[in-house]
């Protein structure tokens, strides 16, 4: 079956299996996108995680037939060298990342955060950043948090 | 009993119900009636809880629909009723019954299940509203909470009965896919056309909840 | 392993003595670094070197000594460094360009750090770990860099004509009597041998450490931008075209065997090319990944499980009393375990999974009789050969092009599974991208051996230790790994990597002993993050830590007044009484430093130290128990770590080290149930997440040495004691199984 979709603001047409397949396959392996990273296939790590329709989603638990119509953003959409999303900004103010592997579902579940919490706490990071970073970048993390949300107030992201 | 609006054209098959059960109450006065189907032996699960009350009970108070109905605000998982995993919990704010306001339920769950992942799913995959909690509440007690409408989203009899025979999310029950492990989860213990018949069937016959067995 | 394979060496004129300078140093062998650690205890000389492990860095040994194979000049005047250790969150590159920088006088912004691939750089026949790369390249790669710089000074001295004296370099510019070339302009020249055919000239003294512009300065890593902007770098990325997806079968039960599949329903599923069945694991090879796995779900394999292995039945092979002894440590007598002022108490650990988020997996390409494979892994060379042998190709017929790695603590110095890789697609005839599922991962993982501890000790009448005895039984964690050869486990008498932190830093206790059991288990178990670092230190900090506590001691002075005076106690002395003074450590209920439950309060500390590696490493943490719950809400680490190349950095593997210590010391464990290691997914595997992680880290760093000394592991080391310290002072208990929970 065919579907079509918006994918980092670009239309975009895929021809897939069943539809069933997760979106997560379909964007590395038939897009050819390997920013969206698998690291357990089974929602529990968050090294997934994109935006659909602006909402953070485990993409290796989302079946692609639902993507259908919307809007999905991956990291590679998030920003750019030239134009960096705040968080991304602030990771690298930060030097979190150290192997970087699980970083992009990072800083996709903090870019939806802070839309919807523009100035999280403490409390509010913990509770909604839950992926999981075998290196330990979590203590830089909470710091480039807070120094986004201080970004997006001076600096709103444009997307 | 309050035998009250009851259809005459199934009072003999009533009578003949309650026989039964009197005759199981009498031979087992432990009977642990606020949670058939746990604990309770083969022969119990037949006499005692072959009603309609019961059979829809069984279902209602089965572990994996009782998740869904924490006491706390905090989601379990599995048949052993574990805290969901990430330190998940009823959110504060927004919508709270969909989680954290960024990492919502919908994060992971869909509206289908995933066998990919085993990540169960069905639409508006959400915690009940705390004043629907069952967890660790008699059957007595469960049923007196979904027919309030105080408790229950201010519906009526009627819509309760659509709301609990045709509600996807309820219906899922039957239907909960294979977890992480790719083992399919466990279904209820009465087949879905006989709940929905039991549940019907028990409103037309005026929501009649029976006393706790002694 | 003896390496007959040198890389081709590029026509030069005669060998002169610095090329030699290069060539592997320390006359060992060619088992290479880990050798250091094959003998065992039985005689003083012996007695000796196996001192030497613990405190001195090996040397690099690689194959291939010419500059040329490590940089690379580009057109646009960058450098290319193909670096043998690879890169795994750890900062090797960021350190690297570091130190290329300083001698070769470029800037950071123009080096470029990639993995080296064997057919096109250094093959390192060791691996990536140990915490090595920088300290056992700290020498030879700025003389490599400082000899190249010097090589292009003198081909730009004849071109230009200038004397060499008269030239300075700056920024990959060469300037001298009032003439200037780039490095590109020198190296990229029309002559076909190119920089090959320059003279090598003696190896140049290296710059004073005060001289250094980027060395000890806190460089930004330079692989943010593509970690930070998706980019595909890592193996799992990894494409070639043409490419099909395969996964395998391998075991659930732990000890079984393949004994037949059937595969008929899989053979003719949707999308799948081939389902192979080798001598002991099933590949199933599809147009996709989804296919493949649901192919994977109608194959039935038969297999011989000749027993099913319980938690209990691994507890009852693990044990002190079980296996082989070895002594590793003894000083003065042996202790009475029946003596009736002999305190004794037994620690544990579990079964420890590695759970990188990053899979193991490769894509090979297995065509013409040549292999090539990409992957993420820390044995590059290692792998090379295992793989050319199982195809029956010469080594040099197989090209390993390593990656970033998504994290390897270890896991990836075992990456056999490109054997796999290229045997499917050998089988196919096409390019195989082959990953295991995050359950082969938890299942199929080298774990961290559990262990099992008994501590012995007695205080003398002035309340110090007169005795102190560390009695400990382990898996495997060196023995029987790919890194070492056959012939090691036999020369072995103790299994090295095990030792880490097992023997008793506390010389000045007049008997102190340290006495190993080595057991195999029925699984595979081997290199963790730091080995039997943690594990140990938890047993030994936390007994001394009790010790003192019977002594009526502060635990601070309990530890000072039993270190030496030599080099390391100094220095441990400094880390443990600076994260002492820094976090203001008391014991809050004082000197006396009882705390029942009359005592009790909802916060303490607990101060924990460790030598690795020759890097002291103190830590105390702050701990609060809430609703059940063990929190760490601070720590405060000294880091003794030699010459921090990169500050920065040393700080983040610092912050890294205390949170996956605290995982690994309240949430991991592995366990088996039925005969099968389990759980096999994040969340049923509990792990530190951002909410455990303690609101504040302060760090601070002690030059302590005159080099770089290794820096990923050390810092684990008391995190667990430290934690177990504190929660005893908070409730009284003195928890002694990780990971550890309070009642």
């Amino acid at each position: 079956m065919k579907l079509s979709f918006t994918l980092n603001d670009r239309p975009t047409e895929v021809q897939v299996d069943t539809g069933d397949e997760p979106l997560l396959w379909i964007l590395r392996d038939t897009l050819s996108l390997k920013g969206t990273k698998f690291g357990c296939g089974k929602a529990a790590c968050g090294a997934c995680t994109l935006l659909v329709d602006g909402e953070a989603v485990r993409s290796c638990s989302y079946a692609v037939k639902f993507a259908e119509g919307k809007s999905i953003t991956t990291i590679e959409g998030l920003g750019s060298e030239e134009n960096p999303h705040p968080v991304q900004q602030a990771w690298i103010e930060e030097i979190v990342p150290q192997c970087g592997y699980c970083q992009p579902g990072f800083m996709m579940a903090t870019a939806a955060l802070l839309d919807k919490i523009p100035n999280p706490t403490d409390d509010d990071i913990d509770q909604n950043i839950i992926n999981i970073c075998r290196c330990g970048t979590y203590y830089r993390m909470r710091k480039a948090i807070h120094r986004a949300a201080e970004l997006s107030r001076t600096n709103p992201a444009g997307k | 009993m309050n035998q009250q609006g009851m259809n005459l054209h199934t009072l003999p098959l009533r009578l003949a119900f309650f026989a039964l059960i009197s005759v199981g109450f009498a031979e087992e006065p432990a009977a642990k009636a606020s949670s058939p189907g746990s604990n309770s032996s083969e022969e119990e699960r037949e006499t005692v809880h072959d009603t309609d009350f019961y059979k829809m009970m069984r279902v209602v108070m089965h572990q994996r629909c009782v998740n869904c109905h924490p006491s706390d605000h905090i989601p379990k998982q599995s048949e052993d009723a574990h805290p969901h995993h990430f330190g998940i919990k009823r959110g504060q704010t927004g919508q709270p019954n969909h989680g954290a306001k960024a990492t919502q339920c919908s994060t992971c769950h869909q509206s289908e299940n995933n066998d990919f992942s085993g990540v169960p799913g069905a639409p508006e995959w959400s915690l009940a509203p705390h004043s629907m909690r069952w967890e660790g509440l008699t059957a007595q007690e469960i049923a007196a909470s979904f027919l309030d409408p105080k408790r229950n989203g201010g519906r009526d009899h009627d819509a309760v009965m659509h709301h609990m025979t045709e509600h996807p999310l309820v219906l899922w029950a039957w239907n909960p896919g294979i977890n992480a492990a790719g083992i399919p989860r466990e279904k209820p213990p009465v087949e879905k056309a006989e709940y929905i018949k039991a549940v019907k069937t028990w409103f037309e016959a005026g929501a009649i909840i029976p006393p706790a067995a002694k | 392993m003896s390496d007959n394979d040198q890389p081709k060496a590029a026509p030069t004129s005669a060998p002169t003595t610095s090329r030699r300078k290069f060539i592997v140093r320390g006359a060992i062998g060619s088992i290479g670094v880990l050798a250091l650690g094959t003998y065992v205890f039985r005689n003083p000389i012996r007695r000796k070197i196996l001192g030497m492990v613990e405190t001195t860095v090996p040397p690099y040994m690689g194959s291939g000594t010419e500059p040329n194979l490590w940089f690379e000049i580009t057109k646009d005047n960058g450098v290319i460094l193909h670096s043998p250790k690879v890169e795994m969150g750890q900062g090797t590159f960021t350190g690297f360009a570091q130190m290329v920088a300083d001698e070769l006088d470029v800037s950071i912004a123009q080096i470029q750090v990639v993995a080296a691939a064997t057919d096109t750089g250094i093959v390192d026949n060791t691996g990536t770990g140990g915490s090595l790369s920088v300290a056992s390249l700290w020498v030879p790669l700025r003389e490599l860099a400082a000899t190249m710089r010097e090589m292009l000074k003198i081909e730009a001295a004849n071109k230009l004509g200038v004397a060499l004296g008269d030239l300075s370099t700056k920024d990959g510019i060469i300037s001298g009597g009032g003439s200037s070339l780039s490095y590109a302009d020198i190296a990229l020249t029309k002559s076909a041998a190119g920089v090959t055919a320059w003279t090598i000239p003696k190896t140049p003294k290296l710059r004073a450490l005060g001289d250094y512009k980027h060395i000890g300065s806190p460089t930004p890593r330079i692989d943010l931008v593509p970690k930070v902007f998706g980019h595909p770098i890592f193996g799992m990325d990894a494409e070639m075209p043409g490419m099909l997806y395969a996964v395998v079968i391998r075991p659930e039960h732990v000890g079984a065997s393949f004994k037949s599949a059937d595969t008929r329903k899989a053979d003719s599923m949707p999308g799948v090319v081939k389902v192979l069945q080798m001598d002991d694991w099933v590949g199933v090879i599809a147009e996709t990944h989804t296919q493949a796995l649901r192919a994977q779900r109608e194959i039935t394999v038969d297999w011989e499980i000749p027993k099913i292995w319980t938690e209990t039945g691994i507890r009852e092979l693990l044990q002190v009393g079980n296996g082989t002894e070895m002594v590793t440590q003894k000083e003065g007598d042996a202790l009475d375990p029946e003596d009736k002022n002999t305190v004794s108490l037994a620690f544990s650990s579990p079964i420890g999974a590695h759970a990188q988020i990053e899979p193991n997996g490769a894509v090979a390409s297995v065509k013409d009789g040549k292999a090539t494979i990409i992957l993420s892994t820390q044995v590059i060379g290692i792998t090379q050969k295992l793989v050319a042998k199982a195809l029956g190709f010469k080594t040099e017929k197989v090209n390993i092009i390593p990656t970033f790695l998504g994290g390897g603590f270890g896991r990836r110095l075992n990456t056999n599974h490109a054997i796999q890789a290229a045997q499917m697609s050998e089988a196919v005839g096409k390019p195989v991208k082959y990953f295991f599922t995050r359950k082969e991962e938890f299942q199929h993982d080298l774990f961290r051996p559990p262990t099992h501890h008994i501590m012995r000790g007695r205080l003398s009448e002035d309340k110090r230790l007169d005795s102190i005895e560390h009695h400990y039984a382990s898996g495997d964690v060196a023995i029987n790994s790919v890194m070492l050869p056959a012939v090691a486990n036999k020369i072995l008498g103790t299994d090295f990597g095990a030792m880490r932190g097992g023997n008793i830093q506390y010389d000045r206790i007049p008997n102190h002993r340290s006495v190993q059991w080595h057991t195999t288990l029925p699984f595979a178990t081997s290199w963790w993050r730091s080995l039997g670092l943690l594990a140990n230190t938890f047993a030994i900090e936390s007994f001394v830590d009790e010790m003192a506590i019977k002594a009526g001691k502060d635990p601070v002075t309990f530890r000072l007044e039993q270190i030496g005076h030599d080099d390391i106690g100094q220095r441990l002395k400094a880390v443990i009484q600076k994260a002492a003074d820094e976090a203001g450590y008391t014991d809050e209920a004082g000197s006396t430093n009882i705390v029942g439950k009359e005592n009790q309060t909802d916060r303490a500390m607990g101060l924990a130290a460790s030598v690795d590696a020759g890097a002291p490493c103190a830590h105390v943490v702050e701990v609060t128990i809430k609703n059940g719950a063990i929190r760490v809400e601070k720590v405060t680490c000294v880091f003794d770590c030699g010459i921090a190349v990169n500050p920065d950095q040393v700080r983040a593997q610092c912050e890294g080290c205390i949170v996956m210590g605290i995982s690994a010391s309240l949430h991991e464990k592995m366990t088996l149930i039925d005969g099968q290691l389990f759980p096999t997914i994040y969340g049923p595997y509990d792990m530190a997440l951002m909410r455990h992680t303690p609101k504040e880290i302060d760090i601070h760093l002690i030059q302590g040495a005159d080099k770089p000394l290794p820096v990923g592991e050390p810092p684990l080391g008391p995190i667990a004691a430290a934690i177990g310290n504190a929660v005893r002072r908070i409730t009284g208990q003195r928890l002694t199984d990780l990971p550890m929970r309070v009642s």
